[in-house]
């Protein structure tokens, strides 16, 4: 019956995509550093890799499919945004950057675990502030303002605080290497 | 582009501020370097995961539940931001510092592997727990200082967490995030984290070196925050004065918006208001100053060392003193300097031990027993009833069973041995018997043990440890900085009315012998400075005076 099996593929589908969506958000937040407007560009992205879920071949590299769509995605973006100032990564970055990501194993679960032990070791402030300037969205300037402190300040705290944080996720990991 | 410019950068181009010179710097390392690439991918996974994190959160707290409320009209904010940004030190540093001890746990035993021929024979120095300290800051000099907490603060040593009152003086602190204060009294303070110190009242200036920015300062008039690099508050009852001396600060007055002040501007705030004037740093003792000061009360200090040195010198009752400075660095010996004919002690002979820094930092003055074999040999004629040792010692560590002191060579009867157990007891024993019955409940000799003095937050400072073997009135004291740390009576059963040395070592024990070239390894892992014996018993008064005479 056609159904069932379009009914079994999706669900196959659904699971492939759920489990590369770290990834993809991952990608394209690397093509468009800083861009506010990523994470519409992954939802367009996720929008259209559903939409040609037809195309996609069983079998073959999801990521690497699913990656080729989202590039496509973010050159639409950036023709919508129409901004000559854009800063751009040249093409041949870009192309690396899509190939190594694609290929790299990169122990997403393992990582998002290892992160969220690691905050749960900071202090609540340090926590909330880095959360909450993640759920905030805007510019580094309006946080600041937000919340009262200095751009300058507040750019040293959060780089301290993520180099923490990837150092505190390295170190679980290689322990969880040397112990495993 | 070093690493830590290419994070910053990172950092900055994942926040969107990011110039068009700079992202092409970024275009560039990113394009010609695989290793530049893992750093820029594992950012970018950290923002994209946090931001997941973020939604998580979000989505799970309800939102008048938040535990930091952020609206703008709230007083207190800026406190409760300035305890969160207090917290980055200790995320950036302590839990970095506890994951690599996590990663680590048995690299705390250095020395063992080197000496692998003789390892079986000590025991490794693992604990069942990590060691740990309490603290900000060390004290890392003072002059004239007079404190209300004197038994807590010590040159060199950690300065323990809660308010400190200096009354007189000047004394310099150097906070573990790498800040740098000056405190003038009379002062009242507490060093709140390695990032954060709040003043009560007093003078402190604060050098703020570029990984510590964001350093606070609190006073009751309100907060400076450093954008770097230096600067001061004087602080009284009802005034508080902040002088800008380099760099940049933000100051955040109670209750008044936040300002920022440049070099060369000061701002004061009393119950009539605010009001800025000229920074003025000849107000404040200056890093250079306090230098100044340190080397000329050390100066004056080491002459009068010198000075009792001398005189102890001329007393009849010494039997050795050797003064590491006076070493001859070409025959590797050490002058006997007591002046006394009878019974005179040898020279030492330096064996494998390396020049050291003494207590006064001159160089080539001390030395240093932990290279393999280390030792002063000499040779002690004559018996005593009674006996004093005092040493001025530098400890590493205690990471053998025994850390010798003065031992001499073997044990027979009537010979002393004065170490130190890795447990950081002071051991001293003189030999009753060689022939001994244990079925009778018999020993060799007692072993007069004081409490544990040491352990490693000493680490590293000069200390004065002194016992004295007082026959006459059967007594062993031992003594710590001129404290007597633990008094024991002598059983009569094991008292040794005469005392015999012969050949020593000083920081070693004994000579391996002809075909038995094992050893255990005894020698102290640590520096020596100067060596008193006297073939008799010093009183109280008299160790508490050379260690003032003496101190650093």
């Amino acid at each position: 019956m056609p159904n069932s099996d379009e009914h079994g593929l999706d669900s196959d589908f659904v699971a492939q995509l759920t489990q590369h969506q770290l990834a993809l958000q991952m990608y394209v937040r690397s093509l468009l550093p800083g861009d506010a407007g990523a994470s519409d560009v992954v939802q367009q992205a996720n929008a259209t890799i559903w939409a040609k879920r037809g195309e996609f071949e069983l079998g073959t590299n999801f990521k690497a499919w699913a990656f080729s769509v989202a590039r496509f995605e973010v050159l639409n973006y950036r023709k919508r945004q129409a901004r000559d100032a854009r800063l751009v990564f040249s093409d041949e970055l870009e192309q690396i950057v899509e190939a190594e990501l694609a290929g790299m194993d990169l122990r997403l679960q393992e990582r998002h675990d290892a992160l969220r032990a690691c905050l749960e070791n900071l202090r609540p402030q340090d926590r909330m502030l880095l959360l909450h300037r993640y759920s905030s969205g805007g510019t580094l300037a309006e946080f600041a303002e937000t919340v009262g402190r200095s751009v300058g300040g507040l750019k040293v705290t959060l780089h301290r605080l993520r180099s923490a944080l990837l150092g505190c996720v390295e170190r679980r990991l290689s322990v969880e290497e040397a112990t495993s | 582009m070093n690493r830590d410019e290419l994070r910053s950068l990172i950092d900055v181009a994942l926040e969107g501020g990011l110039s068009e010179a700079d992202f092409l710097r970024l275009e560039a390392e990113l394009s010609v370097d695989p290793a530049a690439r893992r750093e820029y991918y594992d950012r970018v996974l950290l923002s994209t995961l946090l931001e997941a994190e973020a939604d998580a959160e979000k989505s799970t707290t309800p939102s008048d539940g938040a535990p930091i409320r952020l609206s703008p009209r709230m007083p207190s904010r800026r406190w409760r931001w300035a305890f969160a940004s207090m917290t980055v030190l200790c995320a950036g540093l302590f839990a970095v510092v506890a994951w690599q001890w996590w990663i680590q746990p048995v690299a705390e035993t250095p020395d063992l592997a080197s000496h692998t021929a003789a390892a079986e024979l000590t025991r490794p120095g693992i604990s069942g727990s990590e060691q740990q300290s309490s603290g900000y800051a060390i004290l890392s000099g003072q002059v004239d200082a007079v404190w209300d907490e004197a038994a807590s603060v010590s040159t060199g040593g950690i300065v323990a967490p809660g308010e400190l009152r200096l009354r007189s003086g000047v004394a310099r602190f150097e906070l573990f995030s790498g800040v740098t204060l000056v405190v003038e009294g009379d002062a009242t303070f507490s060093i709140l984290s390695p990032m954060e110190v709040s003043v009560v009242s007093g003078k402190v200036r604060a050098r703020v070196p570029e990984p510590a920015q964001g350093f606070r300062l609190l006073t009751h008039a309100g907060e400076v925050v450093d954008l770097g690099t230096e600067f001061a508050v004087n602080v009284t009852a009802n005034r508080s004065e902040v002088h800008v001396l380099e760099g940049e600060v933000e100051w955040h007055p109670a209750g008044l918006p936040a300002q920022r002040l440049k070099q060369g501007q000061a701002t004061q705030m009393t119950p009539e208001g605010q009001a800025a004037f000229d920074a003025n740093p000849q107000s404040f003792v200056g890093a250079g100053e306090l230098q100044r000061r340190i080397m000329v009360q050390q100066q004056s200090r080491r002459e009068r060392w010198k000075l009792s040195m001398d005189e102890l010198s001329q007393d009849q009752r010494l039997i050795v003193q050797y003064r590491l400075a006076t070493i001859d660095v070409a025959k590797r010996q050490l002058p006997n300097l007591v002046t006394r004919d009878v019974d005179r002690a040898s020279e030492g002979a330096v064996v494998a031990a390396a020049l050291a820094s003494n207590r006064w930092g001159d160089a080539a003055s001390a030395l240093d027993f932990s290279p393999a074999g280390s030792r002063v040999r000499l040779h002690v004629p004559g018996e005593y009833q009674n006996l004093t040792l005092i040493a001025w010692v530098r400890i590493n560590s205690l990471d053998r069973w025994y850390n010798s002191l003065f031992l001499t060579d073997g044990h027979e009867q009537g010979e002393p041995h004065w170490q130190i157990m890795d447990d950081g007891r002071l051991f001293f024993s003189v030999k009753k018997r060689d022939v001994w019955d244990m079925s009778k409940g018999e020993k060799d000799k007692h072993i007069f043990f004081s409490p544990p003095f040491w352990n490693t937050s000493l680490s590293g400072r000069w200390l004065m440890l002194a016992t004295v073997y007082d026959g006459a009135n059967r007594r062993v004291t031992h003594y710590l900085n001129g404290e007597v740390l633990s008094l024991e009576a002598i059983p009569d059963e094991y008292l040794v009315t005469a005392i015999r040395i012969g050949d020593a070592s000083l920081g070693n024990w004994g000579l391996p012998e002809r075909d038995q070239p094992r050893f255990a390894i005894r020698n102290l892992n640590g520096c020596l400075d100067e060596f008193n014996l006297f073939g008799a018993a010093l009183s109280a008064d008299e160790i508490r005076r050379l260690y003032d005479d003496g101190k650093p």
